[in-house]
């Protein structure tokens, strides 16, 4: 007893002098706070062109801004749902000449002011090959990028589609000329401004402690507004797990996503904790390796027959699935459509019902009976039996394998269960060595890139080899449509046959959900990028917590 | 003693090497790819592509060694793929953490184990003696990873006594006072160093126990008894004396365990040391962090290895180099 008193009061003496903070700083009207951010992992670079790493994005975009960027609507489509940053407007010179003025408010954090000469040079940085920028791509319709003055910047597409203002506005962020200019382009990847970067944008960087934090000081002189929270810093967790665990305990104010219904439970049970759901970029599906496992010359014993696959769908009850996985928090969508790209829920895309009846009927059509009386299925000596891979990181898909592992063996189609550690997966993915994998993607705004590299013939990431002639051309069409409308029509049509091959089994797009501190107010999240908006966020003078009145 | 010196060296030299050679054929060769970001977004192949030539990877193997080991000749250890940045400096950061929190965990675990071991001894056979050997082949038996969740389920999570992670308060510690600041990294090194350090302490005292019943039976021990020196004395003064040289190989023995217990512990905690460092290094299969960390814990183990054994001639006359 003794003892436990003596530790206890060690505790309590310790906590006390711990919390008894050095100097203390009171805020002037609505500019106070510090925000204490999770983030999972570290930081790669803070130089824009060289990472897309979500942790690197969700800091740099706080240090650089990008010329406009899209709206509370998210539309990625023509250029009325965008709101200006950089450039003050825009206009159409030609159908294939967008013109922008920049705000000449707009300077450097080193007092220089920002010029059409840096969007000139930050658009060949991210499309010089040397950089090996993962934006470039994304850029391949830009045929120049011109300043015509020092406020005015052209750029010169070389055709005409939907998506020109969001190509030419979200992949890239200004890049400061002066500063980069010297820097060889071939060693950007590594180069010392990623590490101190000096941006345009609402916050600078204040110190960086390798695998522990960073902090960022709101700049109030900011051209667009002074931002409301003082400081932000990331605190790096090591998983989820970790984080929500840091979260719940109070020793962090936000985490842009709790992931499991467990970790929202936990976040929900915590009185200093708001809930903010909003739209998610994930969506997960099974994907079935149409070519023989590890042999892309022949063609799957059972996946090559369209029929097969679509049996398998009719035979997993998708939303019992989800319901029992994510608690609600995750819908089935019509096809691999996240909840993000909400314009594409379309009435005449529909869920493929569960009808085990017609699912088996199917099978018996092709001729897969149980001959052996195993329970399992057989034609010509093949067995209805594979294998579905699974990273081992996830506990989602790992309950999703073990689910369609039941449903599946109720119509005589044996599933073995590989769970894999991450780089397996990803390596054997790559390489075509699976009979089916529960994949998951992060996808952007636009469908165009992600559609296509996912789902086109010879699309980097078709790790299925589905190929359909019909629905690249839509694709294309989609991509490229004159107008609104035309895109919509060439999505659905494009979707429409995606789900008539059945290349998969779309099982989910999950809900997020962020969690932050209550004090924290006027909290307005897109999905898209989730710290995009944290400079309108607020923390009440009134509200203030030990962390708040810290002075550095 | 030169020779057994120069002996010892070529010994460790080989150690290092093999270790070296093996964890690069290892990481090299473990499925997975570096530079594919870590949330699951289509990535291009043909950027990854790019960046692979761009770090060498896009060399065979052997050449790869070949240069890394020419580098390495050079005092380059290489460029970390996920930090962007020398793996020198990365392991500059690391290493005060790690060695810190290794440091705090070795003082607990002989502090704690010689302690109990001795108390033990002088008490055998008894219920206090019976009570503690049981607790302490629980605690040793226990896997260091799930003591770590546990402790910090309970002293962070539930009971808000102690913080559940990291190594300082971001926001708090910097603007503190010396104090203040001092109680901040304290607390946050509490619960790892006794994770590892109560671990280690159980075998420790394990050990210690043995020792001092070997030393107590000694004529040394009988000779001080006959002297009228109390028992308190004989055993903390005389029997201790004689029974701490096996605690020697024991403090040679700790370090790779700590090393190694480091890579769970740190992760727990996330705590930015060499052991999450190596762990964030695997996941991310970045081949020149992982291959640094095994050079640097080798080396430092084979080093750890000979100054136990330079002490123990110290220590012990009888046992010295043949040639000394």
């Amino acid at each position: 007893m003794r003892i436990a008193t003596w530790v206890f009061l060690l505790f309590l003496t310790l906590g006390a002098t711990a919390s008894s903070g050095g100097g203390r700083v009171d805020c002037a009207g609505d500019y106070c706070g510090t925000l204490l951010i999770l983030g999972i992992g570290q930081p790669t670079s803070l130089l824009p062109p060289v990472t897309d790493q979500k942790l690197d994005s969700d800091i740099f975009d706080q240090i650089f801004l990008k010329l406009a960027d899209i709206g509370p609507a998210g539309s990625t489509l023509g250029d009325s749902g965008f709101e200006p940053l950089l450039a003050q407007r825009w206009r159409w010179a030609d159908p294939l000449t967008l013109v922008f003025s920049l705000d000449p408010r707009a300077r450097w954090q080193d007092g220089r002011p920002v010029r059409a000469r840096d969007v000139a040079f930050s658009f060949a940085a991210y499309t010089d090959s040397t950089v090996v920028s993962p934006y470039r791509a994304s850029l391949r319709h830009i045929a120049a990028v011109v300043a015509r003055d020092s406020l005015t910047v052209a750029f010169a597409f070389r055709d005409r589609y939907p998506e020109m203002f969001y190509d030419a506005v979200y992949h890239m962020r200004i890049l400061p000329e002066h500063l980069l200019s010297a820097v060889p382009r071939s060693q950007w990847t590594t180069a010392a401004f990623g590490r101190a970067p000096v941006g345009d944008g609402p916050y600078r960087l204040v110190a960086w402690k390798e695998g522990e934090s960073l902090e960022l000081a709101a700049d109030s002189t900011f051209f667009l507004g002074r931002p409301h929270i003082r400081r932000l810093i990331w605190r790096f967790a090591t998983d989820f797990s970790a984080a929500v665990t840091q979260l719940v305990a109070g020793e962090a104010d936000a985490l842009q996503v709790l992931l499991s219904p467990t970790n929202v439970a936990r976040a929900r049970a915590a009185a200093q904790l708001a809930l903010y759901p909003y739209s998610g970029t994930v969506y997960s599906y099974l994907g079935y390796n149409l070519r023989a496992n590890g042999d892309s010359t022949r063609p799957h014993p059972l996946f090559g027959d369209p029929d097969v696959r679509r049996a398998l769908i009719l035979a997993t009850d998708r939303a019992a699935m989800a319901q029992s996985v994510f608690a609600g928090t995750a819908k089935v969508p019509p096809a691999p459509i996240p909840q993000a790209w909400s314009w594409l829920w379309l009435p005449e895309l529909t869920v493929p019902p569960y009808d085990t009846l017609q699912a088996s009927r199917i099978l018996e059509r092709r001729g897969w009976r149980d001959t052996d009386g195993d329970g399992i299925r057989d034609h010509n000596g093949v067995r209805l039996s594979f294998h579905l891979m699974v990273p081992v990181t996830s506990g989602s898909r790992r309950m999703y394998a073990r689910l369609i592992q039941e449903q599946l063996r109720a119509i005589g189609a044996e599933v073995v269960i590989d769970e894999v550690d991450a780089g397996a997966f990803s390596e054997r993915s790559r390489a075509g060595t699976f009979d089916t994998a529960i994949q998951s993607w992060s996808a952007d705004p636009s469908p165009s890139s992600g559609v296509a590299q996912l789902w086109e013939t010879g699309g980097g990431s078709n790790y299925g080899h589905y190929a359909d002639p019909a629905f690249d051309s839509l694709v294309e069409r989609a991509v490229s449509a004159p107008d609104r409308a035309g895109a919509i029509d060439a999505w659905r049509r494009a979707f429409q046959t995606l789900n008539q091959d059945a290349p998969a089994i779309v099982l989910n797009a999950a809900d997020n959900v962020a969690a932050l501190h209550r004090r924290v107010t006027h909290v307005r999240i897109r999905p898209d990028a989730w710290a995009a908006l944290i400079r309108t966020w607020r923390i009440a003078p009134d509200q203030l917590i030990d962390r708040d009145r810290a002075e550095r | 003693m030169a020779t057994w010196l120069l002996r010892r060296l070529a010994a460790a030299l080989a150690i290092v090497f093999a270790v070296v050679t093996l964890s690069f054929i290892a990481i090299h060769l473990a499925p997975g790819t570096p530079f594919l970001p870590g949330d699951e977004r289509a990535v291009d192949p043909a950027v990854v592509a790019a960046l692979r030539a761009r770090f060498g990877l896009d060399q065979p193997l052997p050449v790869q060694f070949v240069r890394y080991l020419g580098a390495l000749g050079h005092g380059d250890l290489g460029l970390s793929f996920s930090q962007r940045r020398p793996v020198a400096q990365a392991l500059a950061d690391a290493v005060p953490n790690t060695l810190l929190l290794a440091g705090t965990a070795l003082a607990v675990d002989l502090l704690l184990g010689l302690t109990l071991g001795t108390y033990q001894a002088s008490r055998a056979r008894r219920r206090v003696d019976a009570a503690i050997r049981a607790a302490t082949l629980t605690l040793y038996s226990l896997p260091v990873f799930w003591l770590a969740l546990v402790l910090l389920l309970v002293f962070g999570e539930r009971l808000h006594w102690l913080p559940v992670g990291g190594i300082r308060d971001p926001v708090l510690s910097d603007s503190a006072p010396f104090a203040a600041h001092l109680a901040d990294r304290l607390r946050h090194l509490i619960l790892p160093a006794l994770t590892l350090g109560v671990v280690g302490a159980a075998g420790t005292a394990r050990y210690q126990r043995a020792a001092m019943l070997e030393a107590l039976n000694q004529e040394f021990v009988r000779a001080a008894r006959a002297k009228g020196l109390s028992e308190r004395r004989v055993v903390w003064l005389h029997a201790l004396r004689n029974a701490l040289l096996p605690a020697i190989t024991m403090v040679g023995l700790a370090l790779p365990f700590l090393l190694t217990g480091a890579v769970l512990v740190e992760t727990v905690f996330a705590w930015p040391g060499m052991g999450k460092l190596t762990a964030d290094a695997i996941a991310a299969r970045d081949y020149p962090v992982v291959t640094a960390t095994a050079l640097l814990a080798s080396v430092l183990v084979v080093t750890g290895s000979a100054l136990a054994d330079l002490l123990y001639m110290a220590a012990d006359p009888r046992v010295r180099a043949p040639d000394a």
